[in-house]
């Protein structure tokens, strides 16, 4: 009887240096070497890798607001405790100066550092793995040539011990990232480059695909399953899904997703929180041929099952009431004191100024934390040479947490709207959550200054 | 059925798992006891700011706290303050006999006059009435508020006693908040401008093209919704204010711009406004757009009757 718990013990000990031992050697197992010799002064390569890390949108967590781009320090909030994005300059002591062309390779597309440790998720190799080596040979031309080299130290994260144990990821890894093909779902080769862009560098499922409890996407691919790309919520946001229902991609037309990539905005709605950011660190960089593309094949992406295509129509008679002074709710006068002015009486807003909040999913879907995080917080616009000017919405965090409530289901269920009833608990929750985030560029306003605007160019 | 939830590729066994599972319990449990201290729902944070006596505006006497329009409805006369905040949001609309320009009173006093430096209604209950330099008289809250609709609307005043002047008083008097005749809340209606500065239209005009034509158009013709209604006013032509509002004088439209314009370019105040031109930019802007072609007005010849014409008067 006695032996038993040292038998357990000794087992336990064993099976954990046993894995700890095939921790080690997995890595190794997921690395390539290639044959490709990369000439990082060849200004045509440069330029190339530097479109190819726009589309990829490396800028955007490998810098901080106030930091030199690529520096990294970009704190990545777990329930747990940040983790800090790196810096990828070609600083040979802090950076990744000494990285070979394999090393790039193999942590961009495997998960695997230069000292064979495995990457945490936060990094989206799971979409980049289907890059091909030559776009990667293009990439590191430009991250060694056309990156200016930033003395950095990288930070620590802030994982409680044991859970910093980087090994574990290595299972974490043979499990949700395993190694596949890039598989075009069509012939048409405007689709596939879309279906590419989408899938890979743009890793838009690192946000819009819901993640399973090992963290990992529930689907890479829309051939792995409906799942992909079907919504889910990060960072206080609900990153809408992009396939074929009403509160996805239904009501869109592939010309106003070219708009939105391009501009930030359309006559009715405009980019905010991440996607903000996406679309001034990124997608305003890409050829109209790839924003087709991308547009193109989004659309192609069926209704998530389960959900409706359309919802039963409603009659409007919010705005007659707002117009003649019909205040039926609390939320109504709150509305008309703080919103009304901008996003009008009719809920339309102004086109390309004011989004408007009738018909804007983002205000009625089901999960409630994108309005309530803008309203609480604030934000701007995505700033591209497109429009003169970037709009931001104000924060209104001096509400009372009722107040917000009230308003958020006001508008929630006006105009033509139909969503769930929040609660003032979700207020509260969110505000909790934002009092820890850290600010980004676009919950900050605009440069508006004369000699910005004579640097931005526009017209 | 496979695990759908987990999506395991194939070769994957539970062997494999069992350590990321544990992991992945003993994350959510350190989760779950840090979150014990659940956070209340906080009240409203109100502005507030001092109040002064009228004759000494060091001395603080009290607080005056910007109330909500959710507040009105504990009011006897709640429906009259709504109509009257109404008229001062969309008066072109609801008194289209009165209002000759497209523009409705809170074009210019902005968030409804419950911002310091953007035109506030705040203390105008208790100024009025008061000896005016520019009528050489005494005006009340009345005639002050037709003075707004003759000039800045370019349209025709109200009837002293009509219920729409009555509703409109009816709000200033409610933003008041029983504030004593005596006393006053401690801020400034307009900010402060360099009057020494000389306004440079050229260099207006480019500034207006790249702040302000997006919404007020590239003609200064403002824009309109579907219905016709007022989203942004004309800042020159037929339907702009006329010579004789205060923001066809440089200096002072100068002092409202550089505070309250643009709107909803910040993500702090309730407009998201101002503080983004240097006085230089302001004075420039508005020295640009208020000389721009508008309707005269008629009432010119007797204004400033006892002499003090501020050195940007239009006549």
């Amino acid at each position: 009887m006695k032996k038993w718990p040292a038998i357990i013990g000794a087992l336990g000990v064993g099976g954990l240096a046993l894995a700890f031992t095939l921790g080690q050697v997995l890595p190794s197992l997921r690395t390539s070497n290639s044959v490709i010799q990369v000439d990082i002064n060849d200004p045509e390569l440069i330029k190339k890798g530097e479109y190819i890390a726009r589309t990829a949108d490396c800028v955007a967590c490998h810098s901080t607001l106030e930091g030199e781009p690529y520096a990294g320090g970009l704190p990545m909030l777990t329930p747990l405790g940040a983790i800090y994005s790196t810096n990828i300059t070609p600083d040979k002591d802090t950076g990744i100066g000494n990285y070979s062309f394999d090393d790039f390779n193999n942590a961009t597309k495997h998960g695997v550092r230069k000292d064979n440790s495995a990457l945490y998720p936060a990094m989206p190799y799971p979409s980049y793995q289907i890059m091909p080596d030559e776009d990667m040979a293009a990439m590191y031309a430009f991250f060694m040539s056309g990156v200016k080299a930033v003395k950095q130290p990288n930070r620590a994260s802030e994982l409680p011990p044991v859970l910093n144990w980087r090994w574990p990821l290595a299972y974490w890894q043979a499990l949700f990232a395993p190694e596949r093909e890039f598989i075009p779902a069509s012939d048409d080769a405007m689709l596939a480059r879309g279906q590419y862009l989408i899938e890979g560098p743009g890793h838009c499922g690192s946000c819009h695909t819901e993640r399973g409890i090992g963290f990992q996407e529930l689907a890479l691919s829309n051939a792995d399953s409906e799942e992909f790309l079907s919504g889910a919520v990060i960072d206080g946001w609900r990153a809408k899904s992009l396939r074929g229902e009403h509160d996805g991609l239904a009501t869109w037309s592939t010309a106003e997703l070219v708009d939105f990539f391009k501009t930030g905005r359309t006559e009715t709605t405009a980019a905010f929180g991440a996607m903000a950011e996406v679309v001034e660190h990124s997608t305003q960089y890409m050829t109209e041929g790839d924003l087709y593309a991308m547009s193109a094949y989004l659309k192609t992406l069926s209704p998530k099952p389960g959900e409706a295509v359309t919802i039963a129509a409603k009659e409007d008679i919010t705005t007659q009431k707002l117009l003649d002074g019909v205040y039926d709710s609390r939320g109504a006068i709150l509305y008309a004191e703080y919103c009304q002015i901008c996003h009008r009486a009719d809920g339309k807003g102004v086109p390309r100024i004011f989004p408007a909040l009738d018909g804007n999913s983002a205000v009625y879907s089901r999960d409630a934390d994108s309005v309530l995080q803008i309203t609480l917080s604030g934000g701007r616009m995505p700033d591209t040479p497109h429009d003169r000017m970037a709009f931001t919405m104000p924060e209104f965090i001096n509400l009372s947490d009722a107040d917000v409530a009230e308003v958020v289901n006001y508008i929630r269920n006006s105009w033509t709207n139909q969503g769930s009833e929040i609660n003032v608990d979700d207020v509260v929750q969110m505000r909790h959550f934002l009092s820890k985030k850290p600010k980004t560029a676009t919950d900050l306003p605009p440069d508006l200054s004369i000699t910005a605007a004579a640097e931005g160019a526009k017209p | 059925m496979n695990n759908s939830l987990l999506n395991l590729p194939d070769a994957a066994s539970t062997r494999f798992l069992r350590l990321p599972l544990t992991v992945i319990t003993v994350a959510v449990c350190a989760f779950a006891l840090s979150g014990c201290d659940s956070p209340k729902p906080i009240e409203r944070n109100a502005t507030q700011f001092d109040l002064v006596t009228t004759d000494d505006a060091n001395q603080d006497i009290g607080t005056y706290v910007l109330p909500q329009d959710t507040s009105i409805l504990k009011e006897p006369n709640a429906e009259q303050i709504f109509y009257g905040k109404r008229l001062l949001n969309e008066t072109k609309r609801l008194l289209p006999d009165h209002v000759g320009a497209a523009m409705n009173c809170n074009s210019c006093h902005i968030s409804q006059g419950k911002i310091p430096l953007g035109d506030p209604y705040i203390n105008s209950y208790n100024f009025y009435p008061r000896v005016m330099p520019r009528s050489g008289k005494e005006v009340d809250l009345i005639g002050r508020i037709n003075g707004c609709f003759m000039r800045s609307m370019n349209g025709k005043p109200l009837d002293r006693e009509s219920a729409e002047m009555q509703a409109m008083v009816a709000y200033m008097k409610w933003l008041a908040q029983n504030t004593p005749k005596s006393q006053k809340v401690a801020i400034n209606n307009a900010g402060e401008v360099d009057t020494s500065l000389i306004g440079d239209p050229v260099r207006g005009e480019v500034i207006y093209h790249v702040q302000c034509a997006t919404c007020h158009g590239d003609n200064g013709e403002g824009m309109k919704d579907s219905r016709g209604d007022i989203v942004f006013p004309p800042l020159w032509g037929d339907e702009s204010f006329n010579i004789g509002a205060g923001m066809a004088r440089t200096y002072k439209a100068a002092a409202f711009v550089k505070y309250n314009m643009p709107m909803g370019i910040q993500t702090k105040g309730l407009w998201g406004h101002g503080n983004v031109l240097s006085d230089q930019d302001a004075v420039d802007v508005s020295e640009f757009f208020t000389h721009k072609p508008r309707p005269d007005f008629p009432g010119k010849v007797n204004d400033w009757p006892t002499g003090n014409k501020p050195k940007d008067a239009r006549y």
